[in-house]
């Protein structure tokens, strides 16, 4: 498990080593095809629909409604561009919300270019949106909305139940990528009425590289992969079985875990806040103050950049994410944040923690012994910090 | 390879920075490159004494190749003729850091441009100058502040009353509202002050230069909760029935980015 103060759980988690034993024996001992009508094909039928039944459970779904898929990048486009692709006759027009993560950005990129009409709903300064402006994006035209249920990045959580409310008779499937939200609030499909949901493993301490996309019974999508007709036609490709009963059982443990284990987080999510807020001046918390992910907390630091703070804090056995351009493949600060009204000076001095299953009280006590030094260093050298004090 | 895959001289002139601070006197002039928006800004700072760099300095806002090549670029030109200086290229900063990743290498571009911004003031008579704020006032009255009428802005007739106001009369109506005001003199600057009373969000944009004048009411800004943009105009505001976000022009980098706002206060009058 993490050796140093490894507080970028959103980026990755270790798989548990409890997942990793119910895995092993699918490797070697169980290495059977469900297709395949022998013994050990009928054992790996029988794996696969109880893990199928163990992660519908997890989400307060019905067996028949989860579909197997490589993880949260193939489920978010099964469901939106299997969506239009089988409902394009009903209508051109989709909604996403501008605090999207890019993935979901560029997913409905290339619905535009199958000659749908893409409106994006805007997010308030904390990333949350407005139940009021989605309405108005609306048209009769519209045929899917999707909406995140919580960001990964600044862990604001969307009024999922509200915006299910307002689309609620429409007849608009309404989509959410739950993967920074699941094992971290409640999300039980009989109770909020979302018509597609996309949950990863890895997000709840699964192996990577594995998947799921919740389709309610009364939905139709198309698939995007043609082949052998595996998952009801809509996911072809033969199973990964150890993998798919890996994340069965992460769902499992997590399931049974999470009410301990959502205040432990918040614990050290408000202790951090606090803490970091109160120690360095010109310091301000990114995203919701209430509605926010129990594990996350994300700030920004005037004057400094965040590559440099992340570096910093590398140095001294912290891992951190940042949003600032200096890290990102494309030199371009985070889409989420510019999204919730930042300039791309102040997206730049972001940083994110978040919190685990392996995280400890002492994480958070070496972080504010040391981050505070961090920032002040690189504030001497910064010259916008000096014309601060100066004036 | 990744952005942050450094070498690890660049980690050690990261983690130790050499010659960090300023310098005065008559015999100092300075260079600067870069802007905040784009994630870097340096300051380079030379002492000349018989046509050599007798003493350098460096501020950094930036990425650690953003300093770890300030800090290389000050360590290579210490001693050296003003003419041996000029040729010292972003390659040689990152040859001399064991190289950098590809991405970051307009970052060692910018510490020599700064030297050579440095070396140009200097030579054009540019001494003992403090670097920053700049001269104001190039448009409009003595305090900086524009006073004919700004360009239009696209849009902004269309969503008048919808996010856009030519005045303020009720602050409340700003509550939790991200609001962008104009530079339109000292009653823009008074209602970016009210409103931060109203909503944690307030962003002022001027078109000028910070101002360096007590008299200039923009200097009430400073230590308030209001966020300036200086350098900057708006070009357009857009949405669907209401203000979503206005596409900004950055003067100094003649640049273009939006920014996310739920108002925009361009005030009918401007004034003093």
């Amino acid at each position: 498990m993490p050796a140093q103060v490894y507080l970028d759980y959103q980026s990755a988690k270790p798989v548990d080593p409890r997942v990793v034993d119910a895995m092993r024996p699918w490797f070697t001992e169980h290495f059977g095809n469900p297709s395949s009508l022998h013994t050990d094909g009928d054992e790996a039928t029988e794996a696969l629909e109880m893990s199928r039944e163990k992660v519908a459970r997890f989400i307060g779904a019905n067996k028949d409604e989860i579909i197997f898929t490589s993880g949260a990048t193939e489920s978010n486009n099964l469901a939106i561009m299997g969506y239009v692709t089988r409902n394009r006759g009903r209508g051109n027009h989709i909604v996403i919300a501008e605090s999207e993560h890019i993935s979901t950005h560029n997913i409905a990129k290339a619905v535009e270019k199958q000659g749908f009409k893409v409106s994006k709903v805007g997010v308030d300064q904390y990333g949350r949106v407005s139940v009021e402006k989605l309405r108005r994006k609306v048209i009769d035209a519209t045929i899917i909305v999707s909406i995140g249920w919580a960001s990964s990045e600044i862990g604001t959580i969307q009024p999922m139940q509200e915006i299910a409310d307002a689309l609620h008779g429409r007849g608009i499937a309404l989509h959410s990528d739950a993967v920074a939200a699941e094992g971290l609030v409640s999300i039980d499909m009989r109770k909020v009425p979302v018509d597609l949901l996309t949950i990863s493993s890895n997000d709840i301490y699964g192996p990577k590289g594995i998947g799921a996309l919740y389709v309610r019974k009364s939905i139709n999508i198309a698939p995007i992969m043609p082949g052998g007709g595996q998952e009801r036609g809509l996911r072809s490709g033969s199973e990964n079985m150890p993998a798919i009963v890996g994340m069965a059982a992460a769902a499992q443990i997590m399931a049974s875990e999470m009410p301990q284990e959502m205040p432990r987080l918040a614990q050290y999510r408000d202790r951090l806040i606090d803490g970091v807020l109160g120690r360095i001046p010109r310091s301000y918390l990114n995203g919701h103050p209430k509605e926010r992910l129990p594990n996350n907390a994300h700030f920004r630091f005037e004057a400094i950049e965040g590559e440099s703070l992340l570096l910093s804090l590398k140095d001294k056995g912290i891992a951190v994410s940042t949003g600032s351009a200096c890290s990102s493949k494309t030199l371009e600060p985070s889409h989420t944040l510019i999204s919730c009204g930042l300039l791309h000076e102040e997206a730049h001095g972001s940083l994110e923690f978040t919190f685990g299953r392996w995280s400890k009280s002492t994480d958070v006590d070496r972080v504010l012994e040391v981050l505070p030094g961090v920032v002040e260093r690189l504030r001497s050298m910064s010259p916008l910090y000096q014309k601060e004090v100066k004036l | 390879m990744k952005s942050t895959s450094y070498s690890e001289k660049t980690l050690d002139h990261f983690r130790n920075p050499r010659n960090v601070g300023t310098l005065e006197g008559p015999d100092v002039a300075v260079g600067k490159v870069g802007n905040p928006v784009c994630g870097d800004l340096m300051y380079m700072y030379i002492r000349v004494k018989d046509d050599r760099i007798a003493d350098i300095k460096f501020q950094t806002f930036g990425c650690g190749s953003a300093i770890a090549t300030s800090s290389m670029t000050t360590e290579l030109v210490l001693g050296m003729t003003l003419d041996e200086a000029m040729k010292v290229t972003r390659t040689d900063v990152a040859d001399a850091l064991q190289g950098l990743p590809p991405i970051k290498m307009h970052c060692s571009n910018l510490a020599a441009d700064a030297l050579h911004d440095a070396i140009k003031s200097w030579r054009e008579g540019r001494r003992g100058e403090t670097p920053e704020p700049p001269k104001v006032g190039e448009i409009g009255s003595s305090c900086g502040i524009p006073v004919s009428s700004p360009p239009a802005i696209e849009g902004a007739d269309v969503l008048l009353g919808k996010g856009v106001y030519r005045n303020v009369e009720d602050p409340k109506a700003f509550i939790d509202k991200r609001v962008l005001i104009i530079d339109r003199g000292k009653p823009s600057v008074d209602i970016a002050l009210e409103l931060t009373k109203h909503t944690g969000r307030v962003i002022f944009m001027s078109p000028t230069k910070e101002p360096s004048s007590k008299d200039d009411p923009r200097t009430g800004l400073k230590r308030s909760d209001v966020k300036v943009i200086y350098e900057a105009e708006p070009l357009a505001v857009l949405g669907e029935g209401e203000v979503e976000k206005v596409r900004v022009h950055d003067l100094n980098e003649n640049d273009e980015y939006d920014l996310f706002v739920d108002a925009l206060v361009v005030l009918e009058q401007a004034g003093n």
